[in-house]
């Protein structure tokens, strides 16, 4: 391993110090002169090194740039169009999906939302997903998932270990050239009608399905996915009559905090999630606290819990004695009672029913709202443009990417180029 | 016509209830304690002859021995007294005669004597209550078995009645613009928006003044606007007051008082489809009992409401009553709250019934409802018999997720130590309501049940209870030394004088707390069915809500039947309108039809319960049902179409540009210098960086410690390259690295090396990018400046050649050239 300034190679510490004093004080030069410089006016060229930067995360190849430049200056469409089309060729960077798709999806996959966190089947799907232009409304609902194509050399997929995509990561594969959709109900031997997109990837599965009530994997998949924590959709006019045993109406011996509270989440949720009634995330306690070896598991049709008598996993029926005139769960029946009440300004599709049983169909009821589009779209944003939609201009660019996205088929790349013309400067 | 539901509809419907049908359940009191040594001022002596029956000698010592005293009944209920004379002493058997047609064995509660003594007929304590308690107790004791037998519920037609007129939220908002609504855009706005940097609804506190009315209604009280949660929430719990929380509270209620009184009282909504309306003392108290309090020997239930002492209402003297200390409080539907430096105990001399009673068995057990007011205490004392915090009988306490029992036996210290918990990882103890058992006998050792079920906790043998002082005194709450307190509310406290059995454990846990009614709301008015009733059992939850549970449908007809009568959606008014929070009845659909109806028990509606807010009081609320659609009546109900989500506002302008991030950084590392990702080298360098690095992108947050990852991970991508001679030679093509200084670092090598290097880190021929000139000539004045550095003795080798060549190429590589995007 080298280390900085004290090495085998008779890097002085008297060159050191000069060469670090130099090192920042070019380093604060030539920031100022970036910095100066981007207020100037950005020509086609200017344009399309920022828009390989926002896209790939590197600086273009002379030739890409030249390339991306032409079509940014000569293309026939409008200029809008011409630089979409400049950044569709800056998507074909390998590090579009190896970095900048990779760490777009990182934070969804961990309850700490952090970006540190090792690639994984979760992110590999979403990148899998938007590179091969599936409608992205399958990361909640499809039988998908993606692993290497069998020739980087790394470790097999495993239902109870992350070394396969770990290995994909330190080795540097091209996972816009070595992804491979598969099957997710091969991979994880569970039904086809029990997959549910990336909800039940071993990735989300080890941090939203691990112990608790499976209410996690609701929640984070609204904040990923919909842009919303529960917070900004509790209504406390919502029927409580599926709230579990679990929640007490009488927190601390004060009924107030409930229906004031409480009710407000739980009302709406607890429907839900009980989508997930038959997913557990199983694991060693003992040998294993942090679950780094177990894997999805999946009541089948005939299975019974122990606890429950059920195909209903033991977690729904925890802490039943807390009101034990609550929701007992007997099936993975869900209802969307958020569709009537404030709520409906999440815009969920007509054409569905707003009732079902299991992920898939809870997961399509979250993937066809105008939510989830627009969350997408202000994802992308966010990522490519560097800041968050700030006045009417963005805000009307965002609604027009969302109408874009939705009848385009929900191609999130196409989605990724339309962004970077958007915020490629002027 | 009455109806009487027999116990299978006890069993069927009424599951709160449940074990007062069982078999085995409840008191089998045969005889009550000698407590002759602890009578305080009585002194009774029974003349005449002996009893004459079993039963007599029963009543002799459960009840006569305990009214006789002329502190009590004995005064005037007497022989030539004052009729009827049950409290004589001349004939235990002519007492017994008199006072047969006064008690009623199978519902003691229902006897004349309680039912009088009730009604404030010289009871010998400050509560009729109380006395009402004990007097029941003692004939229930002297009943045994026959008490509590009849688990018959007598459903009677109550008085029908049309819900009464009431006030409602009109439609339209402008009374709320004019009085609540600016006062919360001015002091609320910043958080009770859902636009806000950090939204917390609910949403009153927008622009849109239809969305804000639409949120706000659920925290006003329109009835009884002192108990809004916009009100209370500044006034009694000090939430984000603007300036000082009484003025600001009496600000919000006086806006509060000027919206409701713009409000005509209205007639129930017409188009409601309604039950017949119900007061809470229209129900009927539904058969208590179940419990096993055959060894009771204190018991508290918290029902004085009034006043600073819980009565023990075991009936068995001494009466350990509890005087409060500090914050202790009335919690409706019967309990205490504990609060800041709250206790609730009992004198060292009526405390001293418990060592007397417990050590002459040798086991006990300490049962409790509470609901703790958080997992964060520690060492609290739920229960204690103590003379401090390092003395003690016994204890029930707190530490975060864990009841802990300390019991002082012979096996432990003088203060029950070590004492037995429940486990961490298990978290059995929650902020809600609870019920604690902890038992100690000789055999079994110490026990702890929560809300039935044994916790497995290791224990030992329980040992002996001769070394217990009867000098400590009883307490609820803390400490007696005031030292260790409890936050939260107590239900029900009871300690036994046996060690209870997992079932009689489940028993008590199962008769649960507090009293319970049927309400019987008529709808035979909408139906063609007769004397037709959807029925809820219904609870005080706690001071601030009912528990409605339940629900089923009965005709008291024995002749009469449903048939295929649709019911939907049903909700739960109060006061003339239905309540926007809890209708937890809102998507039934169901047919009421002869199939699923047995007659005489009737047909479930729903087995789950909801909470509603209690608004005028127990004594005032009207009920009343209201449904969609019932046989063929319907009242369609249709939202109104919410308010579109408000716009955010317009953000401060943000930069335009950026920082890379880690990732980015890395790859564009390697991008540049062409050295992979995955050498070894680089790879661990970025490993130990990685986390230094930018993980945003706002240029507005860049740090200097991330310019250092920055430049070490620079350095090691340089190290490597200049290292590897193929990638070198690649790279550099022109340059001699196998040359010294002064001839590798000549005006051509300099060249051969700038040139290339700025032309992959800048050289894209951008307006944008640094200045080509200007950054040449800040490398080669590095470079002059390395090479001036070289000893020509020591340094003047290939090696140094190298080390000038990383760091020209680190100053370029690490610099915002790379970094800014």
């Amino acid at each position: 391993m080298h280390t900085l300034f004290v090495s085998e190679d008779s890097f002085s510490r008297r060159a050191a110090g000069k060469v670090i004093t130099q090192l920042m004080l070019l380093a604060v030069v030539l920031l100022l002169g970036t910095v100066i410089c981007a207020s100037a006016y950005a020509g086609p060229r200017e344009q399309a090194k920022r828009i390989h930067d926002r896209l790939a995360g590197v600086p273009p190849s002379a030739a890409t740039l030249d390339a991306m430049a032409e079509l940014i200056q000569s293309g026939t469409g409008s200029d809008a169009q011409n630089a979409e089309a400049a950044a569709m060729l800056a998507t074909e960077h390998p590090d579009f999906y190896r970095t900048t798709l990779k760490n777009f999806a990182a934070p969804w996959t961990n309850r700490d939302q952090s970006i540190f966190v090792p690639l994984n089947d979760y992110s590999a799907t979403i990148i899998g997903i938007v590179r091969d232009d599936i409608d992205f409304r399958e990361i909640l609902s499809g039988d998908i998932l993606y692993t290497d194509d069998g020739s980087s050399g790394v470790a097999a997929y495993s239902q109870t270990s992350n070394l396969h995509y770990e290995q994909l990561e330190d080795e540097g594969v091209d996972l816009g050239e070595h992804l491979q959709q598969q099957q997710q109900s091969i991979l994880l031997n569970i039904p086809a009608d029990a997959t549910a997109g990336v909800m039940t990837s071993r990735a989300a599965a080890r941090e939203f399905f691990i112990a608790g009530t499976n209410r996690a994997m609701f929640r984070f998949t609204l904040i990923n996915h919909l842009c919303r924590d529960l917070e900004s959709l509790a209504d406390t006019t919502r029927a409580p009559d599926r709230i579990r045993q679990d929640v007490t109406r009488s927190p601390g011996g004060d009924s107030r905090v409930f229906r004031n509270n409480c009710i407000g989440c739980h009302s709406g949720m607890d429907p839900m999630a009980q989508a997930f009634a038959y997913y557990n995330y199983s694991f060693d306690a003992e040998s294993d606290p942090e679950g780094n070896a177990g894997q999805l598991t999946y009541n089948n049709n005939g299975a019974a819990d122990v606890v429950t008598g059920t195909r209903v996993v033991a977690k729904y029926h925890n802490n039943a004695s807390n009101f034990p005139f609550g929701y007992v769960t007997q099936t993975d029946d869900w209802n969307n009672y958020w569709r009537a009440g404030r709520n409906q300004n999440v815009g969920w599709s007509p054409s569905l029913p707003g009732a079902g049983s299991g992920a898939k169909t809870m997961g399509t009821e979250l993937a066809n709202s105008n939510a989830f589009a627009s969350c997408q779209v202000i994802k992308v944003f966010r990522n490519v443009c560097l800041r968050d939609p700030a006045e009417a201009t963005d805000r009307n660019e965002i609604q027009v990417l969302t109408q874009s996205f939705t009848s385009n088929g929900f191609n999130l790349k196409r989605t990724f180029a339309s962004v970077a013309s958007y915020c490629r400067g002027q | 016509m009455n109806m009487r539901l027999p116990k299978l509809i006890c069993t069927i419907l009424c599951l709160p209830i449940l074990h007062a049908c069982s078999p085995g359940a409840g008191p089998a009191v045969q005889e009550n304690l000698d407590l002759s040594s602890n009578a305080g001022s009585r002194s009774l002596v029974l003349n005449g002859p002996a009893p004459q029956t079993d039963d007599v000698q029963k009543f002799r010592l459960s009840l006569w021995e305990n009214v006789a005293p002329e502190n009590r009944c004995g005064e005037c209920h007497v022989a030539n007294g004052q009729s009827p004379g049950f409290a004589r002493s001349d004939d235990i058997n002519l007492a017994y005669d008199q006072v047969n047609s006064f008690v009623n064995l199978s519902e003691p509660r229902q006897s004349r004597l309680v039912i009088k003594v009730g009604e404030g007929h010289n009871c010998w304590l400050a509560s009729n209550q109380a006395c009402t308690d004990i007097l029941t107790t003692w004939i229930s004791n002297w009943a045994g078995d026959a008490a509590g037998s009849s688990n018959v519920i007598e459903l009677r037609s109550p008085a029908l009645k049309d819900p009464g007129a009431s006030k409602s939220f009109p439609q339209d908002s402008t009374a709320f613009a004019n009085t609540v609504h600016p006062l919360l855009m001015t002091y609320c706005a910043n958080c009770h928006r859902d636009n806000a940097q950090t939204p917390q609804s609910p949403f009153f506190a927008v622009a849109d003044v239809n969305a804000a009315y639409e949120a706000v209604r659920s925290r006003i009280e329109i009835d009884e606007p002192a108990n809004s949660r916009l009100f209370l929430r500044l006034g009694s719990e000090f939430h984000n007051c603007w300036s000082d929380c009484d003025s600001n509270a009496a600000e919000m209620l006086s806006e509060i008082e000027t919206l409701i009184a713009s409000i005509p009282e209205t007639e129930v909504d017409s188009s409601l489809v309604t039950s017949k309306a119900l007061l809470l003392a229209d129900g009927i108290v539904a058969a208590g009992g179940g419990r096993v309090d055959t060894n009771v020997v204190a018991f508290y239930e918290f029902k004085t409401l009034t006043g600073t002492t819980a009565f023990d209402t075991s009936g068995v003297e001494p009466a350990m009553n509890l005087s409060f200390n500090g914050d202790v409080s009335w919690v409706g539907g019967w309990g205490i709250r504990i609060g800041d430096n709250g206790k609730a105990q009992a004198s060292t001399a009526t405390s001293g019934k418990l060592h007397d009673l417990i050590t002459s068995t040798g086991e006990y057990s300490i049962e409790a409802w509470v609901a703790p007011s958080n997992v964060t205490q520690e060492e609290a004392r739920i229960v204690s018999y103590s003379a401090g915090k390092n003395a003690r009988n016994f204890a029930l306490t707190q530490t975060l997720y864990n009841y802990d029992f300390p019991a002082r036996s012979s096996l432990t210290d003088g203060n029950g130590n070590p004492e037995i918990s429940t486990l961490d990882g298990d978290e059995v103890l929650q902020a809600t309501l609870q019920h604690v058992v902890a038992t100690f006998d000789s055999v079994n050792g110490r026990q702890l049940f929560v809300n039935g079920i044994r916790i497995e906790v290791d224990d030992e043998d329980g040992g002996t209870l001769n070394d217990w002082d009867d000098t400590y005194a009883f307490v609820l709450g803390n400490e007696v030394s005031s030292d260790r307190l409890w936050r939260g509310v107590l239900r029900q406290v009871a300690i036994h004088n046996r060690a209870l059995t997992v079932e009689q454990v489940r028993l008590n846990f199962e008769a649960g707390v507090g009293e319970q009614f049927y309400l019987l709301f008529g709808v035979s008015h909408l139906i063609d069915v007769p004397e037709a009733f959807v029925v809820f059992q219904l609870s005080q939850f706690d001071s601030y809500s009912y528990l409605f549970n339940s629900p089923f449908f009965v005709s008291l007809s024995d002749s009469s039947m449903p048939d295929n009568i649709p019911l939907q959606g049903m909700r739960i008014g109060i006061n003339g309108r239905e309540p926007e929070v809890g209708q937890a009845y809102r998507h039934l659909d169901l047919m009421l039809d002869g199939s699923e109806y047995e007659p005489g028990i009737g047909q479930r509606i729903s087995s789950i319960g909801t909470i509603l807010g209690i608004e005028k009081g127990v004594e005032s609320d009207e009920f009343f049902l209201t449904f969609e659609r019932l046989g063929d009546n319907a009242n369609v109900v249709v939202e109104a179409t919410p308010s579109p989500e408000a716009q955010a506002p317009d953000a401060a302008s943000a930069p335009l540009i950026g920082v890379k991030t880690f990732d980015e950084i890395n790859a564009s590392m390697s991008v540049i210098t062409t050295v992979p990702t995955s050498h070894p080298d680089v790879f661990s360098t970025f490993g130990n960086v990685r986390q230094q690095l930018p993980s945003l992108p706002g240029i507005d947050g860049f740090l200097s410690s991330q310019q250092m990852g920055v430049t070490q991970l620079a350095i090691e991508y340089c190290n490597v390259l200049v290292e590897d001679s193929a990638l070198r030679q690649d790279v550099f093509p022109g340059f001699d690295f196998s040359g010294v200084p002064s001839s590798a670092w000549n005006q051509a090598g300099t060249e051969a090396f700038v040139s290339p290097l700025l032309g992959r880190v800048l050289g894209l021929n951008l307006s944008t990018q640094p200045n080509v000139a200007a950054s040449r000539a800040e490398l080669e004045s590095l470079i002059q400046a390395l090479i001036a550095s070289v000893n020509p003795g020591s340094d003047n080798t290939a090696q140094r050649t190298r080390t000038i060549a990383k760091a020209t190429c680190a100053a370029t590589l690490g610099s915002a050239a790379l970094l800014i995007q």
